[in-house]
């Protein structure tokens, strides 16, 4: 009696599962036989009323259904929860990655971007980074550097002249002497800065502009060492080898002096329009430095020698991201800048 | 500066050396080419022809037919020079001649058959003179190559002026071939020169040269000849030329041979007519005066200005340009030549002041040798002779020389050269160069004592330094092998401001979507009144090109106001910044205070001006607390400096007790000016101040390990008070268990509670060493609102 009970009841479990559309139907079915009235908990509680000799078997078997119907309701569950996501994946918003976002980056200025760039280069070969004044004295600007008062390498640098006396420094070298004094030899230091010249602006003129220069100063330091150096950094700046040539330049703090000539590195030398066909591009002043500059330093020129050099930020920047217009780099205009990004 | 090769040939064989090349070598060697012209090269077959017969053209005014004779033929041939006559020998371009690159063909002028043409001199390119047709010696050959007449053919090379400022020597040809047998080996030729021993007892000319300063005269030498019968009017073909590939016009024959002397030796001439001048007197002006010069302009000259005079009456601005009432002219045949030495810094004012910078200024400001004068005078006479066979010097050499240059001599040795330049070279090359280059030298073992020649040590050569380049250089510094030296490694120390300044920029662009511009150091005049920007003045330029923005910037927001100004027209939103330096001046004639200081401005139409000024409060808070860790304050700045300052909105921003700058929404009229639809907010912050500040340990705090409580009061006060207000309170609450509050949120509502807002605090209560019990909680609750009752701050129940 009670086994066959048992066994209609799994039957009638079975079937009802295989109707079930939601959680709340099989809650409904967990209650109907495993609730606290439910159909199969009633069996086990009336075992007692069971003849005895049948007791144990109907007990186990009512128990075997309650698994079983637990296990059924724990599948069905599962089932509906994955057929739950599968909707909800099947209904979820389509994405439009196209669109565009809104831009969450400023930028740095061109210039910052290269002379960090090449202040790391520096540091690393054990430079000291320095800063120098935009407004100077003439002292520093020029005597301190070899151009005495109505020297004619004057003519070759425009000076903003102000009221009291001083000048807008019209190269870095004008921190070459309160670097020296300050430091003593031997000496490794860039200077980077704004410079000014009083002239004109076009495309490839500016009033304003940025020039890095570097001294290194020590013992028994030759034209040798000078060229060594000088390709080591530029193959550091262009990230490839590069040929350079020196021809005499004069510039004078230094003497020798030197032009230096590098083979244009986006071309290979083949002719392009940074180099403008000509394969060489003059890229740096530098030379030994002057031993007037080492004596007014208070470095005896006899004991240390040095060289310096000077890179065009500006120029650098340009050459950098094909910028044709030197006008564009003071223009504040975000149009033009936002385009570089900050790395 | 123009060089002739054909000029360099006179001075140097070049024979089998590619001429390309050694131009190249030149650049290297000694200075830089800015570029080569090749003349004569779109010349071909022209030849000497003559004119038989000139006869009108029929419904031409200005053509002649002419019948030429090229030696071998007879041709007729239209020509259109009114300077045409029977039997004059002509440069004749015959059919199928080349001339400026165009192949001449047979032509129909006026109805007539031209065979060829006569040529102007601009024609043959060597002259802009296209005023009539060339006419030839007579004893010119007919059929004749043109370029066996007139040397046609050169290659010229411009030097970079730049590069010779410090090379007097090299300010003419005969220098230039100095340095061209040094780099290729050959021996220099001596100068053909007049002996002017010959003259020596004829009558001295009567020069006098005023010395005010014996250290440092004025004029150093004057050197003068008095030349006559000076018949030839113009230089011959070759003068001609060479002066105008280099650069200069051909007039007559005697200012063509100062020039070309100029040009052949750097030493500039001036020939003043014998008749107006017979004696020379090189004074100073006493008082200013005007003087009208051979360009026929009348020029202000100042009190102390070099002139040459005679007597008393100035006739020649020395150095710089002869007078135009002395100048000789086609008439003169009696010359009285100056051969001078001029103090270059003398020189050089003078023609800047009157912005005259001559040939001759240019050399003289270079510091030119004064042995010069005598060396030029003879080779003057020399070439003149040859020009005109007929001259005669009337007097002897006059020479006052005031001063002379020391002589300088070098003591150097082999090891130092080698050290130097960082290469071994052997005792042969080393006084090879030095011998090519005129230096005499003594060699004793390794030690060279070299003595430098006069053309060298005016100021030029004076030290060991000098000697090396002069090796190195003509080795080529292309043949010197880069190798490293041991230097010393060592760390290298870093510099806390610009550390700062970099974290600065880095931050602000990547966080806080700013751009960073760079802007000029000075105002902007228009713009300041256009924006109605007032800036307090400073130090100003005294020389700018554009007068009006001589303004050094005090501040930086005035600057950054620009940059808005100018994005706000393309874009609805516009944020910059610029760490750059402002100056401080007291109008004391002392030096200016230099500061780094960071710009910014930032400026939407779609912000409020308070969500901006957030903003930036957010910009400044995150610089200061990632790079040196202190808490900055914020006070209301009580009277405004600048008058783009907003007058309430404008607040301090304090470090350690420091104003380090401030933050101030943009005063209603400016931002009109801007952009009256817009929201704008400045701010500045001192770098330099700033960055050499400490940065603060980061000392690591505990989590508490027990459970915490929060409790949020809602706190009705007046609509202005400050959050710093109830800070303040809570602080003099001193509550022990306080581990922490914050800010919820602010509300207002005019409506339901007139001149008050409601601001609601977040407090968290908690123990590092126990769960905190219901009363403690409530006793830590009911101290800080007793404390904020006593500061009238009531609990919105």
């Amino acid at each position: 009696m009670m086994e066959e009970k048992i066994s209609l009841l799994r039957e009638e479990v079975v079937a009802k599962m295989n109707d079930v559309k939601t959680a709340s139907d099989v809650e409904n079915i967990r209650v109907e036989y495993l609730g606290k009235k439910g159909l199969v908990i009633e069996i086990l509680k009336n075992l007692k009323n069971v003849e005895a000799d049948k007791r144990k078997e109907v007990g186990e078997k009512a128990n075997v259904l309650r698994v079983e119907i637990e296990k059924m309701i724990e599948t069905k569950k599962e089932e509906l929860k994955e057929l739950e996501y599968e909707n909800s994946i099947k209904n979820s918003e389509k994405i439009d990655i196209t669109i565009p976002v809104e831009d969450k980056v400023g930028s740095l200025h061109p210039i910052t971007i290269v002379q960090r760039e090449l202040e790391e280069i520096f540091t690393g070969m054990g430079f000291t980074v320095e800063d120098g004044n935009e407004v100077e004295t003439e002292y520093n600007n020029f005597e301190a550097v070899n151009v005495p008062k109505y020297h004619p390498a004057r003519d070759m640098q425009d000076t903003f002249w102000l009221e009291n006396g001083e000048l807008l420094k019209t190269q870095t070298s004008a921190a070459q002497n309160k670097i020296m004094l300050k430091y003593g030899a031997p000496l490794k230091a860039i200077f980077p800065g704004r410079c000014f010249r009083n002239e004109a602006l076009d495309a490839s003129h500016e009033n304003t502009f940025f020039q890095m220069e570097g001294m290194m100063i020590d013992k028994d330091v030759s034209i040798s060492n000078l060229i060594y150096f000088m390709k080591t950094l530029l193959s550091e700046i262009f990230k490839k080898d590069v040929e350079v040539r020196l021809r005499p330049g004069y510039f004078p703090f230094v003497e020798p002096g030197f032009e230096l000539d590098i083979k244009c590195p986006y071309c290979d030398g083949k002719g392009c329009k940074v180099c403008k066909g000509g394969s060489w591009i003059e890229l740096c002043p530098c030379g030994m430095i002057h031993p007037n500059v080492l004596k007014m330093g208070g470095i005896d020129p006899e004991e240390y020698s040095g060289f310096a050099f000077g890179l065009g930020l500006s120029r650098l920047a340009m050459m950098k991201y094909n910028i044709n217009d030197l006008r564009a780099l003071n223009s504040c205009d975000v149009r033009v800048l936002k385009q570089m990004n900050i790395k | 500066m123009y060089i002739s090769i054909n000029w360099i040939k006179d001075f140097v064989d070049l024979d089998g050396i590619d001429v390309e090349k050694l131009i190249y070598k030149f650049t290297m060697s000694t200075a830089e080419v800015e570029g080569i012209t090749k003349y004569g090269q779109d010349i071909n077959n022209v030849i000497v022809a003559q004119i038989l017969s000139v006869d009108e053209v029929e419904n031409s005014k200005k053509l002649h037919k002419l019948m030429v004779d090229t030696g071998k033929e007879k041709l007729q041939v239209i020509c259109g020079a009114p300077n045409v006559k029977v039997g004059a020998k002509v440069a004749f371009a015959q059919v199928g001649s080349i001339v400026g690159g165009q192949q001449i063909g047979q032509a129909t002028l006026a109805g007539q058959i031209s065979n060829g043409m006569c040529l102007s001199e601009k024609e043959l390119g060597i002259s802009e003179d296209h005023s009539g047709i060339i006419i030839l010696d007579d004893d010119a050959k007919l059929g004749e190559d043109i370029k066996n007449i007139i040397p046609v053919d050169d290659i010229i090379y411009e030097v970079d002026n730049k590069s010779l400022t410090n090379r007097p020597d090299l300010w003419g040809h005969y220098g230039i071939a100095r340095e061209i047998a040094a780099i290729t080996g050959r021996k220099l030729k001596p100068l053909d020169v007049e002996n002017l021993e010959l003259y020596k007892d004829l009558e001295q000319l009567s020069v006098g040269v005023e010395v005010e300063d014996d250290e440092n005269p004025l004029c150093l030498r004057y050197s003068a000849l008095r030349v006559e019968n000076v018949t030839k009017k113009v230089a011959s073909w070759k003068m001609k030329v060479r002066l105008f590939y280099c650069g200069m016009r051909s007039i007559n024959l005697l200012a063509d041979m100062t020039n070309y002397i100029m040009l052949e030796l750097g030493q500039p001439m001036h020939a003043f007519d014998q008749e107006i001048v017979g004696s020379i007197n090189v004074k100073t002006l006493k008082e200013d005066a005007e003087f009208t010069t051979l360009d026929k302009q009348t020029r202000k000259l100042d009190k102390g200005t070099l002139m040459i005079c005679k007597e008393d009456e100035p006739v020649a601005i020395a150095g710089v340009m002869g007078g135009y009432d002395s100048e000789i002219t086609e008439n003169t045949t009696k010359l009285l030549l100056e051969s001078a030495n001029f103090d270059a810094v003398a020189i050089r004012k003078t023609a800047s002041k009157i912005d005259l910078r001559t040939d001759a200024a240019a050399r003289y400001e270079k510091t030119l040798d004064p042995e010069l004068t005598e060396l030029a005078i003879a080779r003057f006479i020399k070439v003149l002779k040859d020009e005109d066979k007929d001259i005669k010097v009337t007097s002897a050499f006059t020479d006052v020389y005031v001063k002379r240059y020391p002589h300088i001599t070098i003591h150097i040795d082999k090891d130092y050269i080698d050290r130097s330049i960082g290469k071994v070279l052997t005792m042969d090359e080393v006084t090879t160069t030095l011998k090519n280059l005129e230096y005499d030298i003594a060699v004793d073992g390794k030690n060279i004592t070299i003595e430098v020649p006069t053309f060298r040590a005016t100021k030029d050569v004076s030290q060991k330094a000098d000697i090396i380049e002069e090796i190195a250089r003509i080795h080529g510094y292309d043949n010197i092998e880069p190798k490293t030296n041991l230097w010393k490694v060592a760390p290298v120390q870093k510099d806390p401001v610009r550390e700062l300044e970099y974290a600065t920029k880095e931050l602000l662009a990547s966080k806080y979507c700013m751009n960073e511009v760079h802007s000029y150091v000075w105002y902007n005049t228009e713009l300041n009144t256009e924006l109605g920007i007032k800036v307090k003045d400073n130090l100003k330029i005294v020389n700018g090109i554009v007068r009006l923005d001589n303004t050094l910037r005090r501040e930086m927001a005035p600057t950054m106001l620009y940059a808005v100004n100018k994005n706000l027209k393309y874009m609805p939103e516009c944020r910059v910044f610029e760490v750059g330096r402002t100056f401080e001046y007291n109008f004391d004639g002392k030096n200016a205070k230099e500061n780094k200081v960071l710009g910014l401005a930032v400026s939407s139409t779609k912000q409020t001006e308070k969500e901006l000024v957030y903003d930036v409060k957010s910009m400044i808070d995150s610089i200061i607390k990632i790079n040196k860790n202190v808490d900055v304050k914020y006070t209301n700045i009580e009277t405004v400096e600048n008058n783009w300052m907003h007058p309430v909105n404008s607040f301090a921003v304090i470090v350690n007790d420091e104003t380090l700058g401030y933050i101030s929404v943009v005063h209603p009229k400016v931002r009109d000016a801007i952009n009256p639809k817009a929201a704008i907010v400045v701010a500045e912050l001192d770098i330099d101040t700033l960055g050499e500040m400490p940065k603060h340990d980061i000392m690591y705090k505990e989590i508490s390990k027990y459970q915490t409580v929060n409790f949020d009061l809602s706190l009705i006060v007046d609509k202005d008070t400050k959050y710093a207000e109830i800070e303040e309170i809570v602080k003099k609450a001193d509550m022990e268990y306080l581990m922490e509050y914050s800010l919820v949120d602010i509300y207002q509502d005019e409506e339901k509670l007139a001149g008050k807002k409601t601001v609601t605090v977040r407090f968290t209560i908690g123990s590092y060493t126990d769960t905190l019990t219901k009363e403690q909680i409530d006793a830590q609750r009911e101290k800080v609102l007793t404390t904020l009752k006593d500061g009238g701050m009531y609990i919105n129940e």
